[in-house]
């Protein structure tokens, strides 16, 4: 018997790598069917919490972020999700479907912003979709940018312009911290932050997820006089700064993590473009730049 | 080995007579990092008790065959596989609760417990025997967990898993919240007084002076 021996011999050492790599095999196997198994509810579960930190950044009531159905509904009366171009800051659905199309997405125009996830584009390091960022240039260390971002129009009722919800991300200490940043039409005054998605230690760098540390942003002005990126964390900031975030205590680097990724997403690799282009054609109301 | 144990002593002796954080003093890092809310005490603390359980069980019905020089790595395959599955669980049907427990769920392999049963125990004994054993530290584990989670939150924050309990003086209530229950240094002051009221109860627990 096969078996007997190999338990006979367990310690001989073709036994031991027998044992070693069938115990590995049905681990694997069992780990990875899971994860397959599993990947379209937890796929559904994070497009679900991105759209319930949409809405926590634009402070909407308690009750729309209670179920998922009312989530949803929330979201779609109220939001606009457009695609801009990175390098234009023009609006851009076409022109990323047509990229995404070209690396294999059979998507079409109904169901784009339905499936295009800008940080999956990054991660496929093809030159359709995203760009790679020169090492020196990286402050916010993402590495690949994609070409096609997100940005998210909150609507007045009367159809103009209520917030501007940006997508941001930057490297804390052990981790990429995906957030969301709120603006004002101005597009210089903060309306909220939230960090959805970190795995920064938990009760130091994790506290930026706290309510403390977001109850530090709203109000506070983007761009110094100069045009260039002001807001920042630092150590003992007053309240009353124009520009100045208090840092977490004891996590400098998850603190510089943040200030590196605004120094990046608002500067001109990042949404400056989409930024100086709103600006420059005047407070939009819901037709302004839709391509139809 | 003393003779075979039956199932329903393997579950409860390490509750209270041999509990494996407040006798051992095994696992503690955990037990301070998730106790601030009682919800993320009780799925840590469900987590926890699945895991050991049933990587007990799998480690005991293969100790015949694990070669005794790589024994203490096939434990770890063991434990590590059931807590990818565990994680994946959480984040398909309990997204919340699996942010919130974040890394920490992903460090049950490096629990102490897990691995002191597979090592202590299931190395030793039949798979159902060491089912019993697992799920009895496991909830041995627990329940110091939901404990401290329960003053901690109940104390820190004036709720008991998310619900008002003290009305807070922010709020018009009478309670000032307690922050230190909010940070792990409260966790080791609970530890230390439920260990003491244990040993009260059970002088033998004692360790001698």
């Amino acid at each position: 018997m096969p078996l007997e021996n190999l338990k006979k011999n367990k310690d001989a050492p073709i036994n031991t790598l027998i044992v070693a790599g069938s115990l590995c095999l049905v681990c694997a196997l069992v780990v990875s069917t899971a994860a397959s198994a599993l990947k379209s509810i937890q796929d559904k579960n994070i497009a679900l919490d991105r759209k319930k930190n949409l809405l926590v950044v634009t402070k909407f009531p308690e009750d729309a972020i209670e179920s998922s159905a009312s989530i949803e509904s929330t979201f779609t009366d109220n939001f606009e999700p457009w695609i801009i171009d990175f390098e234009t800051g023009e609006r851009a659905e076409a022109a990323c479907l047509e990229a995404m199309n070209s690396i294999g997405k059979d998507w079409t125009e109904e169901n784009l912003t339905e499936k295009y996830d800008q940080f999956l584009a990054s991660k496929t390091k093809n030159k359709a979709v995203c760009t790679r960022i020169a090492a020196g240039d990286d402050p916010a260390n993402v590495k690949y940018r994609e070409k096609y971002s997100y940005v998210y129009r909150l609507k007045n009722e009367d159809g103009s312009t209520k917030t501007w919800v940006l997508p941001i991300r930057g490297y804390g200490l052990w981790s990429m911290m995906h957030g969301y940043l709120a603006i004002k039409p101005d597009f210089q005054t903060v309306e909220g932050i939230v960090f959805y998605d970190q795995a920064e230690t938990p009760g130091l760098g994790g506290e930026v997820k706290s309510q403390r540390f977001m109850n530090w942003w709203p109000g506070k002005q983007l761009y110094g006089e100069d045009g260039e990126v002001r807001i920042q964390c630092i150590k003992g900031a007053e309240k009353s700064s124009k520009h100045d975030i208090d840092a977490l205590s004891g996590a400098t680097i998850t603190s510089n993590g943040v200030s590196k990724a605004m120094q990046y997403w608002l500067g001109p690799q990042g949404f400056k473009p989409f930024i100086d282009r709103m600006k420059s054609a005047g407070t939009p109301n819901s037709s302004v730049g839709v391509e139809n | 080995m003393a003779k075979a144990k039956t199932p329903k002593e393997l579950v409860v002796e390490p509750v209270f007579d041999n509990n494996p954080i407040a006798l051992q003093v095994l696992g503690i890092c955990s037990a301070l990092a998730v106790t601030t809310q009682l919800t993320t005490s009780v799925t840590m603390a469900i987590a926890v008790i699945i895991v050991t359980a049933f990587s007990s069980a799998a480690v005991a019905l293969i100790r015949e065959y694990i070669p005794v020089s790589i024994r203490i790595i096939c434990q770890m395959t063991i434990i590590a596989s059931m807590v990818i599955l565990v994680d994946q669980v959480l984040r398909a049907f309990f997204y919340d609760l699996s942010k919130e427990l974040s890394v920490f769920v992903g460090l049950i392999i490096t629990n102490c417990i897990v691995m002191g049963r597979a090592e202590g125990f299931a190395m030793k004994n039949n798979p159902i025997a060491s089912f019993w054993d697992g799920l009895g530290n496991g909830l041995g584990y627990g329940l110091i967990l939901i404990v401290v989670g329960f003053f901690r939150e109940l104390f820190g924050s004036g709720n008991l898993f998310g619900f008002n309990v003290f009305p807070l003086k922010a709020d018009g209530g009478w309670y000032e919240p307690n922050g230190l229950m909010l940070l792990s240094p409260s966790a080791f002051f609970i530890i230390g007084i439920f260990i003491w009221v244990l040993r009260t109860f059970k002088p033998d627990q004692m360790e001698a002076s």
